[in-house]
């Protein structure tokens, strides 16, 4: 026989029915971060793991950590070495930031980034890893001073977890297609999207251009959302589909 | 190419069943290590593999199984309900002769090609849920290991879980343990389109010509 679920079964299957209703954005985020906030998790991230030459704040789906540690994480790229997102490697279940610390010994450069995550306000947090359609991962992250991670909790934010991805997942691509529906490339960012297409990198570009690397680069990143593409080969298949470049 | 062929086929049918039991031999107990409780041979057949069984065979051009699942009509045989009416926290029933159970699924190759595998499934589950809408079925169910959960819903976000996960086989960690969870997937043309959007199925390999045929499927013909 069935049985009736306690209160974390009976919240995230409300939680995914509310969300499966919902179309935008904003909407999802604030009921992701509603949901979190009862168990005690303040800060939510998800994200995709970036490939090389990807820049992480194009492969983030939602972040409401504070604004300055964000700025931090990303400026010193300690995606490449926080122990909570190397993890990945070893594992494709869910595990906390406490988890890690217990199984093994951090290095000074991990134990730093934790610790600065403590200084913002995250003691601990909970780490789902997901797979996504290109077969690269990306990871949801609830953290909190005091988060519930009691093994019920766990199981349910591992469910919230899932359905969040993938909801917001779909939310931005159709916001990004619509916005791309209406938003042409410009001049410069089409003169730049036919030398990526020759095969040429940033740095060939910007001698090319005379220009910094990180103009080509934002240029890219730039064309790559409005042409809806998350990979820069994708992005000229895209340009070229849509007539904004030739070869 | 997917047929579909029934329980009560195992004899006429009988060099396709070998090399599916076969092949689940290969996958789930000696891949995944699960401890089933009728292995007859190098066979693996269980106690759901019954003549009201439907099973689904994705073949490649050359005859070979590349993806299969067997569906149960979960009034007479669930796994569910047999072994994990505790996954179900939303006080349902497990067992409705409107909703079908997938069990045994199998898409080939795993993990070496990404598209590939989403194809793979797509196919498969194009047909499934084809074939349940013929039938007029209200809900498929399953149980999954909760790891492949996301893949699930990626396929489509009208998903619902049944309740949260729980261990089986001593756990994640454990040699053939892991967590699972149980979830249903509405039986509508809904729930077709994103099959097919998710593989990007073209209509070449639909069975039914467009989403508002809502002709019976046969049970046992080829599908496409």
């Amino acid at each position: 026989m069935a049985f009736e679920g306690d209160t974390y079964g009976q919240r995230t299957l409300d939680f995914v029915e509310r969300l499966q209703q919902l179309t935008e954005y904003d909407e999802i985020c604030q009921h992701i971060m509603k949901e979190m906030e009862w168990f005690g998790f303040s800060c939510v991230s998800s994200f995709s793991i970036p490939g090389p030459g990807e820049n992480l704040k194009a492969s983030i789906q939602l972040n409401n950590r504070p604004q300055e540690y964000t700025e931090r994480y990303v400026e010193k790229n300690y995606v490449v070495h926080d122990p909570a997102v190397t993890e990945l490697r070893k594992t494709i279940h869910p595990y906390s930031w406490s988890d890690i610390r217990k199984r093994r010994v951090l290095k000074k450069s991990e134990k730093l980034i934790m610790d600065e995550a403590t200084e913002f306000g995250a003691r601990d947090g909970f780490i789902i890893p997901i797979v996504t359609i290109s077969g690269s991962a990306a990871l949801f992250c609830p953290c909190g001073l005091e988060p519930d991670l009691s093994p019920r909790a766990r199981a349910a934010v591992e469910i919230i977890g899932i359905y969040s991805h993938h909801a917001l997942q779909r939310a931005l691509v159709h916001k990004q297609r619509e916005e791309a529906a209406h938003t042409p490339l410009t001049p410069r960012e089409r003169e730049i999207m036919q030398w990526v297409a020759s095969g040429k990198t940033d740095d060939e570009i910007a001698d090319i251009l005379s220009v910094g690397t990180s103009t080509v680069t934002s240029h890219v990143e730039n064309a790559k959302k409005k042409l809806d593409a998350f990979r820069r080969t994708y992005a000229v298949v895209q340009a070229i589909r849509s007539g904004e470049i030739s070869l | 190419m997917v047929i579909v062929l029934n329980g009560t086929q195992r004899r006429e049918k009988q060099e396709y069943f070998d090399r599916l039991f076969s092949l689940r031999y290969q996958i789930f107990v000696k891949g995944r290590g699960w401890a089933l409780p009728s292995v007859q041979g190098p066979l693996e057949i269980d106690q759901y593999d019954v003549d009201e069984a439907v099973y689904f065979f994705d073949l490649d051009e050359n005859d070979e199984i590349r993806g299969s699942v067997r569906m149960t009509p979960t009034d007479r045989s669930s796994l569910l309900a047999d072994y994990f009416p505790h996954l179900i926290e939303n006080g349902s029933s497990p067992r409705s002769p409107l909703i079908y159970e997938a069990t045994r699924y199998i898409v080939l190759p795993a993990r070496t090609n990404p598209s590939g595998v989403r194809l793979g499934k797509a196919r498969l589950i194009n047909a499934v849920v084809e074939w349940c809408l013929g039938m007029k079925l209200s809900h498929l169910q399953a149980v999954v290991d909760t790891a492949t959960l996301s893949s699930f819903v990626e396929m489509t976000h009208r998903t619902m879980p049944l309740g949260l996960s729980y261990p089986y086989g001593g756990g994640r960690g454990a040699p053939g343990g892991g967590e699972c969870v149980a979830f249903r997937w509405p039986i509508t043309h809904e729930v077709l389109n994103d099959v097919r959007v998710y593989g990007g199925l073209d209509r070449a390999q639909w069975t039914l010509p467009d989403p508002s045929n809502r002709g019976s499927i046969p049970t046992q013909p080829v599908l496409h």
